[in-house]
C-alpha cells in the first residue's frame, strides 16, 4: 500500500469515527433542544425536525416560573447537598485512605471488607429510610448529604489509597522530623500531593451527585427539599404532559455538569492515570 | 554562619526488633560533642535501623538514647534537638525551596520575619539564593541534596543526621559534596551523624568509624586506627580499597585461622618470593596498578604496585608481604 492510500485511509476512518461520534452524542441533544423551544402542540408530535415557531424565552421562563420558582429552589438544594457531600468525601475519603496505607493493622482487613461491601451490596431504600427516621435525619438535606457520602465514600477511599501508596513515606518522616503533629502531615503534605485524584474525585462525584434521581425521590420527599432531577416531574403527569416545558427543563438540568466537564476535561484525565508514572 | 551548640549522643544498651527478628543486638556507644561519626556496614546490617532509633523514628525495643545529656528515649523525634537528611532528599515536591527550608519553622509558628532571615541565611550559606522560588523537581541532585540540608540546618539542630546522603549523586559530585560536608562540619561545629556503605565516605570524612554487622558493634575507632589494626577479618575486608586479601590460614600455613594482607602490603618480586602465582587480570589506574595473580593453593591474590608496572597476561610472577602488615586472626 503506497503512502497516499494510507493516508487516506487514516483519514476516512476518522471520518467515520466523527460521523458516529456526532450521532451517538451530539444529536440526542440537538433533539432536547429542538423540542424545548418547540409549543406544546408541535412537541407532542415527537418529531426530529425544525420548530415551526420558536418558544425559547417563553418556554424558559414558564419552567423557571413553574410551581413559585421551584427550579432555583431545586437548584439551591442540589447545589448545597452535591459541594456538602463531596467536601465531606474528599476529606473523610483522603484521611481513610492514609490511615490504611500509611499504618498497617489487624483492623486493615475489617476495613477492607467494609470498603468491598460498600462497593457490591446494594442499599436497601426501607431500612435506611428507618435509620434516617430513628436519627432524625430524614426528609432534611443533612440526611441526603450522609447518604451520598455513605454511597460514595468506598469508591473514594480505595482511590485515594492507591494513590497514597505513591507517596514515598520519607516525606512524612521528613514532617515527623521537622516537628509536624499527624494532622498538620495530613493536611499541609499529604492533602496538597492528592491534588490530581482530589480533581477527578471532585468532578465524578459531583457530576453523580448533582444528576442523582433515584435517591432524592427517596430519601428526601417533601416540596420545600426539591432537587433538580426531581423537577422534571412538574411537566409530567398522567393526564397532561408538558413536553416541550420537559424538555426544555432537562437543558437546563444538564447546563451545570456539562460545564463541570468541559472545564475539567484535562484534570480528569491527568487524575485518572496519575501516579502511574512518577514525575 | 555562626557555629552552633552541640551535644554528645550515648547509645546504651540499644536493642531493636521487627516481630521475631533481632536487627540491633545490644549496641554501646558514645559519640562526643562535635564529632563527625560514620556508621558503616553491608546492606542489613542495622545501621540505617540505628539512625532511625537516634533520630526517633523507630522506637528501641530496649535501651536508653542520651542527647545532650538528657534521655530521649521517649522523645517526640522533633524534641530530640536531630535534624536528618534522607536518602531521597524527602523535599516536598509541592513547596518553594523557601518553603521546604523553612517548613519546621512555620510548623513551630515562628513570626515570618524570623522565618524569611533564618531561611535566606540558610540559603545564602549553601549558595541557594537564586533557586529559593523554585519548586525541587525543577533543581538538579546536587541543589536539591543541599535544601534537604538547608532544611537541616535552619532548625539549628544540636546533632545532624545523614542516612545515605550520597548515593543517588554521580560519582564526581559525591566527591565534591564528600568536601562540602565536610566543610559544613567545620564550620557549625555540630554532631553529625553519617550512614553510609561507601567506605571511602567513611574513610575520607569521619572522625569515627563505627563499622556494623549483623546488629552488633564490630569497631569503632578513627579512620586509621581501623585501616592500621582491623580487629576482625569483617573490618579487615570492609576498610581499604582494594579489599584486603583474606585466606583460610590453615590453607595457606599460617598456623592461624585467618590470614590476611593489603593488596598494597605486598611486593611483586621473582627473587625468594613466599607466592608465586600466574597474572590473571591487570588494572592499570595511572598512578598504580593493581595486578591480579592467581596463586596454586590459595586463589587469587590483589597486588597493588607501581603504575609503571605492566606484567604481561600470563606471566608467572612471585609476591612477598611488607614485614609488620600481616594480619592473623583466630
Amino acid at each position: 500500500m503506497t503512502h497516499r492510500m494510507y493516508a487516506a485511509r487514516q483519514r476516512n476512518i476518522g471520518l467515520v469515527a466523527l460521523a458516529l461520534a456526532t450521532l451517538i452524542f451530539i444529536l440526542p441533544f440537538l433533539y432536547i433542544f429542538l423540542m424545548a423551544v418547540k409549543t406544546k402542540q408541535e412537541a407532542s408530535l415527537f418529531l426530529f425536525n425544525w420548530p415551526a415557531e420558536w418558544q425559547f424565552w417563553t418556554n424558559l421562563v414558564d419552567v423557571v416560573e413553574t410551581r413559585n420558582y421551584m427550579l432555583l429552589l431545586a437548584y439551591f438544594n442540589s447545589t448545597v447537598i452535591t459541594v456538602g457531600a463531596v467536601t465531606l468525601l474528599v476529606i473523610f475519603g483522603a484521611m481513610v485512605g492514609y490511615v490504611l496505607q500509611r499504618r498497617p493493622s489487624g483492623w486493615n482487613r475489617v476495613i477492607y471488607g467494609c470498603i468491598l461491601i460498600g462497593l457490591m451490596v446494594p442499599p436497601a431504600v426501607v431500612p435506611t429510610i428507618w435509620v434516617l427516621q430513628g436519627l432524625g435525619l430524614f426528609k432534611t438535606i443533612y440526611g441526603m448529604i450522609f447518604i451520598q457520602v455513605a454511597y460514595g465514600l468506598a469508591f473514594t477511599v480505595l482511590l485515594y489509597r492507591s494513590f497514597i501508596g505513591t507517596i514515598p513515606r520519607d516525606l512524612d518522616e521528613a514532617a515527623i522530623i521537622d516537628g509536624a503533629r499527624p494532622w498538620q502531615i495530613f493536611f499541609r503534605v499529604i492533602l496538597p500531593l492528592l491534588k490530581p485524584v482530589t480533581v477527578t474525585l471532585i468532578v465524578v462525584q459531583s457530576v453523580a451527585i448533582f444528576n442523582d434521581f433515584t435517591n432524592p425521590l427517596y430519601y428526601l420527599p417533601g416540596k420545600e427539599n426539591v432537587t433538580v432531577q426531581l423537577t422534571l416531574f412538574n411537566f409530567q403527569s398522567q393526564f397532561q404532559s408538558q413536553y416541550n416545558l420537559l424538555f426544555m427543563n432537562i437543558l437546563l438540568v444538564t447546563i451545570p455538569p456539562l460545564l463541570v466537564f468541559v472545564f475539567f476535561n484535562r484534570q480528569i484525565v491527568a487524575g485518572m492515570t496519575a501516579g502511574a508514572v512518577k514525575g | 554562619m555562626a557555629p552552633v551548640s552541640t551535644s554528645s549522643v550515648i547509645l546504651r544498651n540499644i536493642r531493636k526488633s521487627f516481630g521475631a527478628v533481632e536487627v540491633i543486638k545490644g549496641i554501646d556507644l558514645t559519640i562526643e560533642a562535635g564529632e563527625f561519626c560514620v556508621f558503616v556496614g553491608p546492606s542489613g546490617c542495622g545501621k540505617s535501623t540505628l539512625l532511625r532509633i537516634i533520630s526517633g523514628l523507630e522506637d528501641t525495643t530496649s535501651g536508653t538514647i542520651d542527647i545532650g545529656g538528657r534521655d530521649v528515649t521517649d522523645a517526640e523525634p522533633s524534641a530530640r534537638g536531630i535534624a536528618m537528611v534522607f536518602q531521597s532528599y524527602a523535599l516536598y515536591p509541592h513547596l518553594s525551596v523557601r518553603d521546604n527550608i523553612g517548613f519546621g519553622l512555620s510548623l513551630a509558628k515562628l513570626p515570618k520575619d524570623t522565618i524569611r532571615q533564618k531561611v535566606e541565611a540558610a540559603a545564602e550559606a549553601l549558595q541557594l539564593t537564586p533557586l529559593l522560588d523554585r519548586k525541587p523537581k525543577a533543581l538538579s541532585g546536587g541543589q536539591r541534596q543541599r535544601v534537604a540540608i538547608g532544611r537541616a540546618i535552619v532548625r539549628d539542630p544540636k546533632v545532624f543526621l545523614f542516612d545515605e546522603p550520597l548515593s543517588n549523586l554521580d560519582a564526581a559530585l559525591r566527591a565534591q559534596m564528600r568536601i562540602e560536608l565536610s566543610d559544613l562540619h567545620r564550620k557549625l561545629g555540630a554532631t553529625m551523624i553519617y550512614v553510609t556503605h561507601d567506605q571511602v565516605e567513611a574513610m575520607t570524612m569521619a572522625d569515627k568509624i563505627v563499622v556494623l554487622n549483623a546488629g552488633r558493634i564490630e569497631q569503632v575507632g578513627s579512620p586509621m586506627d581501623l585501616y592500621n589494626a582491623p580487629v576482625s577479618p569483617f573490618v579487615a575486608g570492609f576498610i581499604g580499597s582494594p579489599k584486603m586479601n583474606l585466606y583460610d590460614g590453615m590453607a595457606a600455613g599460617m598456623g592461624c585461622k585467618t590470614y590476611g594482607i593489603r593488596p598494597e602490603h605486598l611486593r611483586l618480586t621473582n627473587e625468594n618470593p613466599r607466592w608465586t602465582g600466574t597474572v590473571r587480570h591487570v588494572e592499570r589506574l595511572g598512578a598504580d596498578t593493581v595486578v591480579y595473580l592467581n596463586v596454586p593453593g590459595l586463589g587469587e591474590m590483589v597486588v597493588r604496585t607501581d603504575g609503571n608496572a605492566n606484567p604481561a597476561i600470563g606471566a608467572s610472577m612471585g609476591a612477598v608481604p611488607i614485614d609488620g602488615r600481616e594480619f592473623r586472626y583466630g
